[in-house]
């Protein structure tokens, strides 16, 4: 039965796009999970720069950054969002044609910034470092892929618009608003330009899109993942469709408040770090019980977690998005931001939220998508489980060696001796962070095992549905014949 | 004066414009918070906003139709 509903859905919707960006996904997954173990061992190993300007650590976690948050991020959003909307609005994309631009220019994008990026053009803002022609290029494929999301809901069968849905445009939406202000520049060449804003307003607008890059991209977006995709896997409806109403509403008002907790202690104005602080306390609310409705879900059937090992991804980055928001409004806390500012803690905090939430919900719907995509389990199910175990170990060891060092760093910097001099010089406080420099990469050596088996069980899955002829055998008897 | 007076003390003569602004609009989106919460939890609401959960079952039904009175 479940074959037969998903024959007659690969007949009704274009999923040879979405195909393709889960493809590419997972590509980028191994690639950008594989920079960053370099650079990571860069930190812990220095000769690894081989004094080779291109592959030195400034150049390459750019490199690192763009392709896990943009590359991986951004194939898995654009394809489960295509998928989605598709699937609970009961209509095909409005244009397929401009699902194929999206793809084709989220790739050219992806491209170019693989090549400028270690050449050093860089606009040197945080997670924006993309010079003008490719910011255009951005803004235009984001909004090709906005403007048919938004139209293929306004073709949909049903009235209502299912939850998920909100999310994906929530985030569309704002980051077509973010990118563009924090873009603005002036061009003085073909790859360099100079931001519209100065001071303490750049950096204002700098982590006004930071914060809310991680809000609406890196947060909304994926949960516009996991109220579709949890469900489906678990078999079960959300838990409170009442509660998924108020966390969309509560995260849009609230998220774009937080960027100013990233500059406590600076140039801005002191009341602005206490609003952000403030309101990231008050996150805390929509976050968690967004976090207990996905995990609520299961209530009933939590056995399935003993077999269902796509459905443990689900659920544990769910436990990753509780505790990441949970310490991310305490670290904006000044008292706690005064020792964790500047030091691992920080880098801790965002693989807990990177790996453990984003890749973990990313990695339970592209396995999900892999079966119903190719009409065949997939090649191999231990994998998958090998798969959730080194995920969830690398990060775990990846985390705490973050965080052991960035409180260390911290308490080292503000310690002083009987005369009021400091305790430790800052090169001593460098030297003391050697050991969990290696521990954090040998955590994402592990986690990048982990993405390389996907990669592997996610291509021999499409060798065996090519082989048995299960995708053309769903498209059904016009597909064969043509064949 | 009170402290708790003192930390609240606003010159309101020298707000700009986009003081008044962002001010206003923060309190029409507060407000509306309260709206949406009640609207959602009020028990009237309640099935009628839960039977949406079930939306992403539906798709497997080739003629659906509409959920909620819609052809």
């Amino acid at each position: 039965m479940e074959a037969t509903a998903d024959y007659s859905a690969e007949r009704k919707y274009d999923f040879d796009v979405v195909r393709w960006f889960t493809i590419m996904a997972v590509v980028y997954l191994v690639v950008g999970a594989g920079v960053g173990v370099y650079i990571a061992s860069e930190l812990a190993w220095p000769f690894l720069n081989f004094d080779n300007p291109y592959i030195s650590f400034g150049r390459l976690r750019p490199v690192h950054t763009n392709a896990v948050i943009f590359a991986f991020g951004g194939c898995t959003l654009m394809g489960t969002a295509y998928y989605t909307v598709q699937r609970t609005c009961g209509v095909s994309l409005w244009s397929n044609k401009l699902a194929w631009f999206t793809f084709w220019g989220w790739n050219a994008i992806i491209l170019l910034a693989v090549i400028t990026l270690p050449l050093g053009f860089t606009q040197s803002k945080e997670y924006a470092e993309l010079e003008w022609p490719i910011d255009i290029l951005i803004a235009v494929v984001w909004l090709a892929f906005t403007f048919n999301f938004i139209m293929t809901i306004a073709n949909r069968k049903s009235s209502h618009i299912y939850v998920s849905n909100w999310f994906f445009l929530g985030m569309m939406v704002m980051i077509v608003y973010l990118h563009v202000v924090n873009s603005l520049s002036i061009p003085v060449g073909l790859m360099k330009s100079y931001s519209l804003f100065s001071g303490v307003q750049d950096a204002m607008i700098q982590w006004w899109w930071g914060h809310n890059a991680v809000g609406f991209y890196l947060t909304a977006g994926f949960l516009g993942i996991m109220y579709y995709f949890v469900p489906k896997q678990a078999n079960r409806p959300i838990y409170s469709y009442r509660l998924s109403v108020i966390h969309f509403w509560a995260l849009m008002f609230g998220y774009v408040w937080l960027g100013a907790h990233h500059l406590q202690y600076t140039a801005l104005p002191d009341w602005t770090g206490s609003l952000g602080a403030a309101v990231s306390l008050a996150m805390i609310i929509p976050s968690w019980g967004g976090a207990v409705n996905g995990m609520m879900t299961l209530s009933g059937a939590w056995d399935k977690l003993r077999t269902d090992y796509v459905l443990r991804f689900l659920i544990i980055a769910l436990a990753f998005y509780a505790m990441s928001t949970f310490e991310g409004p305490v670290m904006s806390l000044k008292t706690v931001n005064a020792l964790s500012h500047y030091t691992d803690w920080t880098i801790g905090h965002v693989h807990s939220g990177a790996l453990g939430w984003v890749a973990g919900i990313s990695i339970g719907a592209i396995y999900h998508l892999m079966t119903r995509l190719w009409h065949t389990e997939m090649w191999s199910e231990k994998l998958v489980n090998v798969h959730f175990w080194t995920a969830t170990i690398g990060t775990v060891i990846y985390v705490v060696a973050m965080w052991v060092s960035g409180i260390m760093q911290g308490l080292m910097w503000r310690a002083y001796d009987e005369y009021g001099t400091l305790a430790y010089t800052f090169v001593e406080s460098v030297a003391a962070m050697h050991p969990y420099y290696a521990m954090r990469a040998v955590g994402g050596g592990i986690f990048l095992l982990g993405a390389v088996i996907m990669l592997f069980n996610v291509l021999m899955t499409v060798w065996k549905s090519v082989s048995a002829g299960s995708l053309r055998e769903a498209r059904g008897p016009t597909a064969v014949a043509a064949a | 004066m009170s402290s708790l007076a003192e930390y609240f003390e606003t010159d309101w003569a020298a707000m700009t414009a986009t003081d008044w602004v962002g001010t206003i609009l923060t309190v029409v989106i507060f407000v509306l918070m309260i709206v949406a919460y009640f609207q959602v939890f009020r028990p009237k609401n309640r099935d009628k906003l839960e039977a949406k959960k079930h939306i992403p079952f539906e798709d497997d039904n080739e003629d659906r139709g509409d959920h909620d009175g819609r052809a």
